[in-house]
């Protein structure tokens, strides 16, 4: 560990210097009856040749997504991220960083996080996004907090808001954690049988504060219907629509049908999958919900020769400044990954994106194409485009299908039973740019097995 | 300047991509979906996106660059092996959702974590999903919310949290929906006991402590207030940001406390990246367990078949606790970051005691060299200490109100002139109970030479004189930044709209 300790071996004469005999008179403040008697018994400390050689061996044990063949998304998609993007994110001036308090020495990130807000602005449609949240669902929760914040003095149903009932649960259990200190009710949007949004359930939510979709929702389905909700809710209440970014290549800014809030899991761009973090949360809104919005903000400035210069603005919103009424507690959030965001989202250029989301959708458009071939498989959403995902039925359990899967190499997609009750036979089916033609053959042979099978395995 | 938005003018991409696997005619869009025009986002070759990357990184200052001895931060060396670790495919690219026989791998490692944690805590059960310590404080205060709830105390509606807590305190808590109380701080920066007492009852559902406090000193009487607390039925918790400080000497659970959370990117050195990402891992008492957030990781004896994808002679198995709050972040935490703070806490093992012995010492040891230097270059009537104490925990305080009086410097002005000889500057103005505050955390991995000769330089900004100061820094990319202008002449993205 000395490695890690310049310090050490000069102990004795540092405390001397100080006028101290030994390192336990540093601690002389703590009162007897708290100090910890024993060593802490924890194994003794390694090098980092054995650091790594346990790594390797531990992590090496999980299944990595590129090991196997994979169609799990729901939420969190494999991608490709450039090299240039890691390589880049190394420089220590970046990651050995903090919050830049101090502006004059930390216009880098200054100038690419306002650089950031403005290629997410433009994703997206809307004319202000913050430098991330922690997550899609964290931005998700925070979108409902600052709808009520805005709206609900006005609202005829204050304090409310309005939620797909498709977002997932564990989505739904962070907003349900932000939201109920507020005294939030979060109140339910129907879906029709086709997967669509019910538009008729939307009248209900006119006059509330918010309302929250998603598109692609959380079944693939890019619904065209979601621009309708504008009109119907008007100017008193939020419209916030999640979105996975990469679909934005191709499909309509939410910002241009009515959308006041855009959320969303950030993590395609720039982000492998990391397990599910450290990613980012995108959010975005128009002006109404600036001064009311959680997370950091940079703005252009000058500095005193007139220069063009960075720094954090709008900070009387935070939680530093205004304590217990601030728009967030947030402090820390995701920046590096944000940057790796920016840097992921300069290379692909308005091309590159569109190009992307192509593949994304060409790929869905085969899988579907192929799955819906097999005999005892049906999708029940089939006349809909989608994006990443789509829903297969099957003739048994979604459960027993991906353990077969599985024992063949193949991670077969998410059993949405987990989701929503009684879907048992309901598995959701991931494809991404990443997903070759020969992988959605391999799972359509498999699959094709799977239900010639009489008897269930395991 | 290099600038984003001016790479408009090219045709390529930054990288090449492989053919779509459907031509694009087979691609179909409701028509009202179809986007009607791309972003206009800039159009650079790989060459120019990496000049220009490099080329903003050298305008920031990192601890790569130089000493950053920001308080309250913990701006400690980030060991490089954690890196290579945290992008070994085992880790970048695993899903949340695939099963346990495919996590064996990281399941361990965040059991391992747990455990740790809860050890060097002194608590019982652990959580690693809050993703910053401001989730941390909150994903708390959320469970002992809901403990108050199952008891049928709903009468308790107040957070106590002394005025020198960090803001995330009193904001995490009324997050929650609780409304705070704030009792004032002695001088010294510590707990007022009387003010505690008169206004904690049976309405209080908790008190937020830092400790060693934000100032740096160790709060003898926590002890007592969590007595105090809990004989009117309210819990304590304990806020780690200054856990480093205290690491293995003594734990939040010796002094009483109910629930604390760690600033894993802090104690356990995950990078900071110019704002983030972190980890803010919570750690409980046995009451408080069956409240965290689902899911948290147990170990049971193997059972057929999974010995095949075993680790070690137990499994590891995503738990749901009884009574749950649910998810504060939708996945299993910032999984990366915990990996990192777990191959950091392997090169200590039993020796973190040495960490935060060091940081202690580094800490003591500056403020020692600040006095001496400023004494024999003649300027020790410029500062005091922010509080008197004869130890210092991991960082301390100094209060330039002398200079401010004397000859009109402020500890902003200090701040900028340490900027020009190559720092980055100590925090300034927090706690806000000291005057002219400046507040500096060394960490354990600054060199005794490296104190010195910023003791040194300290000094020697102390001796510029009042005109220059104010005008610092002349040698940094831009000079001080009009924040004012900034929020009244609101740009927040690049205005293509006024070209």
């Amino acid at each position: 560990m000395v490695d890690q300790l310049p310090n050490r071996g000069l102990e004795t004469e540092m405390l001397e210097e100080m006028g101290f005999s030994s390192i336990d008179d540093l601690f002389s403040d703590l009162p007897e009856h708290v100090r910890m008697s024993e060593p802490l018994p924890l194994p003794p400390p390694q090098s980092e040749e054995e650091i790594i050689a346990d790594a390797r061996r531990l992590l090496g044990a999980n299944l990595a997504m590129g090991e196997a063949v994979s169609f799990l998304g729901a939420g969190i998609y494999r991608n490709y991220v450039p090299a240039s993007v890691f390589q880049l994110i190394t420089r220590g001036e970046f990651l050995t960083s903090y919050t830049p308090y101090q502006p004059e020495v930390s216009q880098g990130m200054l100038q690419a996080m306002w650089e950031f807000q403005t290629l997410i602005s433009e994703l997206v449609g809307l004319p202000i996004a913050n430098l991330s949240l922690y997550d899609g669902s964290t931005a998700a929760a925070e979108a409902l907090t600052c709808a009520v914040r805005v709206h609900t003095r006005k609202a005829s149903q204050s304090n409310t808001v309005y939620i797909s009932e498709l977002v997932p649960p564990d989505r739904m259990s962070v907003m349900h954690n932000y939201c109920q200190g507020a005294g939030i009710t979060l109140k339910v949007l129907k879906h029709n049988a086709d997967g669509t949004l019910d538009i008729d359930s939307v009248q209900s939510a006119a006059g509330s504060c918010g309302v929250y979709v998603e598109q692609p929702n959380p079944l693939g389905i890019l619904d065209g219907g979601l621009t309708q909700i504008k009109e119907i809710i008007g100017n008193n209440t939020a419209l916030i629509v999640g979105v996975q970014p990469v679909s934005l290549g191709l499909v309509e800014a939410p910002g241009n049908y009515g959308a006041d809030i855009v959320v969303g899991e950030g993590q395609p761009f720039g982000s492998p999958p990391t397990g599910g973090g450290p990613i980012y949360g995108i959010f975005a809104c128009s002006k109404p919900y600036l001064r009311l919005m959680p997370g950091r903000i940079v703005g252009k400035s000058i500095d005193v020769d007139g220069k063009e210069a960075y720094c954090l603005t709008l900070s009387t919103r935070e939680q530093h400044i205004r304590r217990h009424r601030a728009t967030s507690n947030i402090c820390t959030n995701e920046t590096l990954i944000a940057l790796m965001g920016a840097m992921h989202m300069s290379l692909l250029g308005p091309e590159g994106l569109e190009h992307l989301a192509y593949r994304n959708m060409a790929a869905c458009v085969l899988a579907k194409q192929k799955l819906s071939e097999l005999d005892g498989i049906s999708l029940p959403h089939i006349a809909l485009s989608h994006f990443n995902e789509f829903v297969i039925e099957l003739p048994r359990s979604a459960a027993d299908c991906l353990k077969y899967l599985d024992s063949v190499g193949i991670i077969g997609g998410f059993d949405l039973n987990r989701w929503y009750e009684g879907r048992n036979n309901w598995l959701l089916v991931s494809v991404t740019d990443q997903t070759k033609a020969a992988e959605i053959e391999l799972l359509a042979t498999h699959l094709a097995v799977w239900c010639s099978m009489k008897e269930v395995i395991a | 300047m290099s600038r984003l938005f001016d790479f408009a003018g090219g045709t390529g991409m930054g990288y090449s991509q492989p053919e779509p696997l459907l031509s694009k005619n087979k691609v179909a869009l409701p028509p009202n979906l179809m986007r009607k025009a791309l972003p206009r986002w800039p159009r650079l070759s790989e060459p120019e996106m990496v000049r220009h990357y490099t080329w903003l990184s050298r305008r920031n200052f990192g601890i790569d660059t130089g000493f950053y001895p920001l308080g309250s931060c913990t701006m400690k060396h980030n060991p490089r092996v954690n890196e290579v670790i945290a992008q070994l495919p085992g880790i970048a690219d695993i899903h949340p959702h695939q099963p346990e026989h495919h996590l064996q791998g990281l399941l361990s490692i965040y059991h391992e974590m747990q455990h740790m944690l809860a050890i060097c805590s002194g608590m019982d059960d652990v959580t690693l999903q809050p993703v910053a310590g401001a989730q941390g404080e909150f994903t708390a205060v959320r469970c002992v919310q809901e403990y108050f709830r199952k008891r049928g105390e709903t009468q308790r509606t107040k957070v106590i949290v002394p005025d020198s807590a960090h803001g995330t305190n009193p904001a995490s808590a009324a997050m929650a929906g609780y409304d705070i109380v704030e009792i004032p701080s002695l001088e010294n920066g510590r707990i007022d006991l009387e003010a505690l007492k008169a206004v904690v009852d049976d309405t209080v559902a908790l008190m937020m402590i830092t400790n060693p406090n934000t100032l740096g000193l160790f709060e003898t009487d926590v002890p007592e207030a969590s007595d105090i607390v809990h004989a009117a039925g309210g819990q304590m918790y304990y806020d780690g940001a200054n856990f480093n400080a205290i690491l293995g000497r003594t734990s939040p659970g010796l002094m009483g406390f109910d629930a604390v959370h760690f600033n894993l990117h802090k104690t356990f050195s995950q990078p900071h990246g110019g704002g983030g990402p972190g980890s803010g891992p919570i750690g409980v008492k046995s009451h408080l367990a069956e409240f965290l957030p689902s899911p948290v990781v147990k170990k049971r004896p193997i059972v057929g078949d999974e010995a095949k994808f075993a680790v070690d002679d137990m499994w590891y198995t995503w738990y749901e606790p009884e009574h749950t709050i649910g998810k504060v972040q939708q996945w299993h935490g910032n999984a990366g970051a915990i990996i990192r703070c777990w191959a950091y806490y392997r090169r200590y093992g039993y020796g973190l005691k040495d960490m935060s012995e060091h940081a202690v010492l580094n800490a003591n040891y500056l403020r020692h060299a600040l006095h001496r230097e400023a004494e024999k270059a003649g300027v020790s009537h410029m500062f005091v200490d922010g509080a008197e104490a004869e130890v210092a925990k991991h960082e301390f305080t100094l209060s330039l109100q002398p200079a401010k009086e004397a000859v009109g410097v402020s500890a902003m002005d200090v701040a900028k002139g340490l900027l020009d000889v190559g720092y980055m500057a100590p925090t300034v103005y927090f706690p806000l109970v000291v005057p002219e505050c400046m507040m500096f955390e060394p960490t354990e991995t600054e060199s005794r030479d490296t104190l010195d000769t910023f003791a040194k330089d300290f000094a020697q900004v102390l001796k510029v004189d009042a005109q220059t100061l104010h005008e610092a820094p002349i040698t940094t990319p831009v000079r001080r930044v009009d924040e004012v202008y900034a929020a009244r002449n609101l740009c927040l993205k690049h205005p293509f709209d006024e070209e």
